[in-house]
């Protein structure tokens, strides 16, 4: 996957709550794995581009390595066209398996913190 | 150059945190790569990318040798070496005035101090590499040891507490510092050794270089060489 030059994304254009992306930063690391092997910077840069803001190196590299010692990512350095060499990071079946079921969950906990926080529900259950 | 010279700086702050936490040569390649890979695409500091070094090191979690692993591979073998180095000294010196070697206990317990403080170097590895005065202190911790040894030396044979051959001691202790050169000479001639950063493309070790290879070299014969310089001066002031 590479990062095409007219789609850089904007620096800094989304503040989420640190908590928030720390506890999905996996998934959606999984994620932009999903379309295949890509490297540290691609992979910042596709989560940037889709609205999460700049994750640090030293905050997705961390986690890579994690999935790499679980046997969720495989990684492969690549040499550069006359540039440096990239570590690709793929997913394994077993990351394709993980990042499956990690959807179907992160869907029906979004379902229901949606539902649970629907602003006519809260009016109804609010007593008067 | 500010740039290039904190980035440096904070890249050998990794390669020695993630050294403290004995991970393999080759796995310490890899993380500096990725790194500087980031590094030459983001056009960020090394510290702004990845935060402290120290904090990196451990968040990788990478795995790693045996926490005590390098006790039984480097401490032993190097503690054995000061070891002879030391008897080698104070044999040597009454080998070439042909005299007895004679020890008290004052001297004994001087002598080992510095074994001792090396024995015990696991316990406070981290302050010594992450601090200087503490490096300082116990160099010169070991080296008023040696010299209130050579003080206390008994001057005749009433005042000590052995006397022995000298000759025995000088071989002796001179045939384990070679051996243990040998042995660590060959461990680090030897390709895709442990301790080795290689680059994950090339395969080729980090500090191949003329003057790296001199150095290690330097570094396997350090003993035998400092026994050699010490003999010289005996022989000198006899």
């Amino acid at each position: 996957m590479d990062v095409p030059s007219a789609d850089r994304p904007t620096p800094g254009s989304v503040d989420w709550p640190s908590d928030w992306l720390r506890a999905t930063l996996g998934l959606l690391a999984l994620r932009a794995l999903s379309a295949g092997p890509s490297y540290g910077y691609a992979i910042i840069s596709e989560l940037e581009r889709h609205g999460f803001g700049t994750i640090k190196g030293g905050t997705l590299y961390p986690l890579l390595s994690r999935y790499e010692t679980a046997g969720l990512v495989t990684t492969e350095w690549r040499a550069g066209d006359g540039g440096p060499g990239r570590k690709y990071f793929a997913l394994t079946d077993q990351g394709r398996a993980e990042l499956t079921r990690l959807c179907a969950d992160w869907r029906r906990f979004a379902d229901t913190s949606t539902g649970y926080l629907d602003p006519e529900r809260l009016t109804k259950e609010t007593p008067a | 150059m500010t740039q290039e010279t904190s980035d440096k700086k904070w890249f050998d702050q990794l390669v020695m945190e993630l050294r403290l936490r004995q991970v393999h040569g080759s796995a310490i390649g890899d993380t500096v790569a990725s790194a500087r890979e980031l590094l030459g695409d983001t056009g960020q500091r090394a510290e702004e990318a990845f935060g402290p070094a120290r904090d990196y090191a451990a968040a990788l979690e990478l795995p790693a040798a045996p926490k005590h692993d390098w006790i039984r591979t480097a401490l032993w073998p190097s503690l054995l070496g000061l070891l002879a180095f030391l008897l080698f000294n104070q044999a040597v010196v009454s080998w070439t005035r042909s005299e007895l070697l004679l020890v008290s206990p004052a001297q004994a317990a001087f002598l080992a101090t510095p074994v001792v403080l090396v024995a015990l170097l696991p316990f406070y590895l981290d302050a010594v590499v992450r601090r200087i005065r503490v490096c300082v202190a116990l160099a010169a911790a070991c080296a008023v040891a040696g010299i209130l040894s050579a003080v206390v030396t008994p001057t005749n044979q009433a005042e000590a507490w052995l006397s022995m051959d000298p000759l025995p001691w000088v071989v002796g202790s001179a045939l384990v510092m070679v051996a243990l050169s040998i042995t660590n000479a060959v461990r680090s001639s030897r390709p895709g050794s442990a301790d080795d950063v290689t680059d994950p493309l090339s395969g080729t070790a980090d500090g191949t270089g003329t003057g790296a290879r001199l150095m290690v070299q330097v570094t396997d014969w350090l003993f035998p060489l400092l026994a050699l310089a010490m003999l010289g001066l005996a022989l000198s002031f006899r």
